[in-house]
């Protein structure tokens, strides 16, 4: 299909708000990429999700170079559960080639009204608590280290003013969760760090801090395992993708910039009424009612 | 001692440092060369007036439907080659620490990814 020089400047714009969106509110630019690409520009939804897949692992890499260089991230912990979930990239990636684009759209849909909840709840949680929740606690700075030859480690947290240690167990649960994780993550082209933070603090018990710098960590090779089977089978249209990642590693800059400017809860309510709209919108579009564009 | 990690010594300090910061490195310069291809790819599509956006194969980068094409596919290629790579540099980094459970769980994560290319190929 043709891409306009107008269409390339709304998605450059597209990407720089997903990659904005994120450093702010701490949710992947996916949920933003995908609906977007499919309700308001046309595109079949796995090139949609091959465009977000890309912008997930700039956003990855660019994230994950400072929490590694922080520490805060476990690299053992990290490739440990890549194993699970870069198997299910691979899973979700042939998945998604193989069923009507309708079913995916159809998914797709469930997963924002499962994002828009989860974001509600966190928004209304911190306001109750009146300071900032994990999610976003973990992404102030820390200091660590990991033990050599074991899941385990060290960081400095300044909420506690020392050295918090950590040893990660029941391996086999997290790797069942991260397997689902993965699996998510390529067919609907999402980071899936929803899951696995989770599947990290709950099922493995590691610190909040480490398991979403970990998460972050990961992401990128989660994303590239699906990636490769959407590349490979074609559905990476580079004149669509570029724009985006571009876009996104601007945006990505910007909102760490701007970060201290913006409310939180006030855009993340803005966010909840966005996602359930264009969830129906989603849904009804799988179910080939045309919402119009 | 001092201000580091509990239990760790100097030296297992200083190579655990070592390690991020190469880390860190090979993801940041990945980036970089991912978003120059990028730019220069998209620059050239740009300029040459065609405003047609085609799907290209990870194995036929060659039937890319122009230059500028095949240059925003290898930024794509780069910048998904990137983390890879660091699973690579870690496997090379634990083996020196002679950490070799760890060494086969990253090579675990490099079949893995070996399997979704050919998966996706076939």
């Amino acid at each position: 299909m043709d891409v306009s020089l107008a269409a390339v400047a709304a998605l450059v714009t597209l990407g720089i708000f997903a990659g904005w969106l994120g450093a702010i509110i701490g949710i992947g630019g996916g949920i933003v990429i995908v609906p977007v690409l499919v309700l308001a520009f046309g595109f079949d939804i796995r090139i949609a999700v091959a465009t977000s897949l890309v912008a997930v692992v700039a956003t990855s890499t660019a994230a994950g170079s400072a929490y590694v260089g922080k520490g805060t991230a476990n690299m053992r912990l990290g490739m440990t559960l890549e194993v699970a979930t870069t198997i299910g990239g691979i899973i979700g990636g042939l998945v998604a080639v193989l069923i009507a684009p309708s079913v995916l759209s159809g998914l797709f849909a469930g997963l924002m009204l499962l994002t828009a909840a989860l974001v509600g709840r966190r928004g209304d949680a911190e306001e109750a608590s009146g300071e900032p929740m994990p999610a976003d606690r973990e992404r102030t700075e820390a200091i660590g280290w990991e033990e050599p030859g074991a899941l385990a480690g060290a960081f400095y947290d300044d909420r506690v003013g020392g050295l918090v240690t950590y040893r990660a167990d029941r391996v086999a649960v997290g790797g069942a969760i991260s397997l689902l994780a993965g699996t998510v993550s390529g067919m609907l082209g999402v980071g899936g760090g929803f899951i696995k933070v989770p599947a990290m603090t709950e099922g493995m018990r590691v610190p909040i801090k480490v398991a979403a710098a970990t998460s972050n960590f990961m992401i990128g090779v989660t994303a590239i395992a699906s990636l490769f089977v959407y590349f490979a089978r074609g559905y990476v249209h580079p004149y669509t993708v570029v724009p985006v990642a571009l876009g996104v590693v601007a945006g990505a800059s910007l909102g760490a910039a701007t970060s201290s400017k913006v409310h939180p809860s006030l855009l993340r309510r803005i966010l909840v009424v966005v996602l359930v709209f264009v969830a129906v919108q989603m849904a009804l579009s799988a179910f080939g009612v045309d919402v119009g564009r | 001692m001092d201000g580091d990690g509990p239990g760790l010594d100097a030296a297992t300090a200083d190579e655990i440092h070592r390690v991020q910061r190469i880390v860190q490195t090979l993801l940041r310069a990945g980036l970089v060369v991912a978003v120059v291809l990028m730019a220069v790819g998209l620059a050239m599509k740009i300029v040459s007036g065609s405003r047609h956006s085609v799907g290209v194969k990870l194995f036929a980068l060659g039937d890319a439907g122009s230059s500028a094409d095949l240059v925003m596919a290898l930024g794509v290629l780069a910048l998904a080659l990137t983390p890879a790579f660091r699973v690579i540099a870690l496997v090379v980094l634990w083996s020196r620490e002679r950490d070799w459970r760890f060494v086969g769980v990253a090579l675990a994560v490099i079949v893995t990814l070996c399997v979704a290319v050919l998966v996706g190929h076939g």
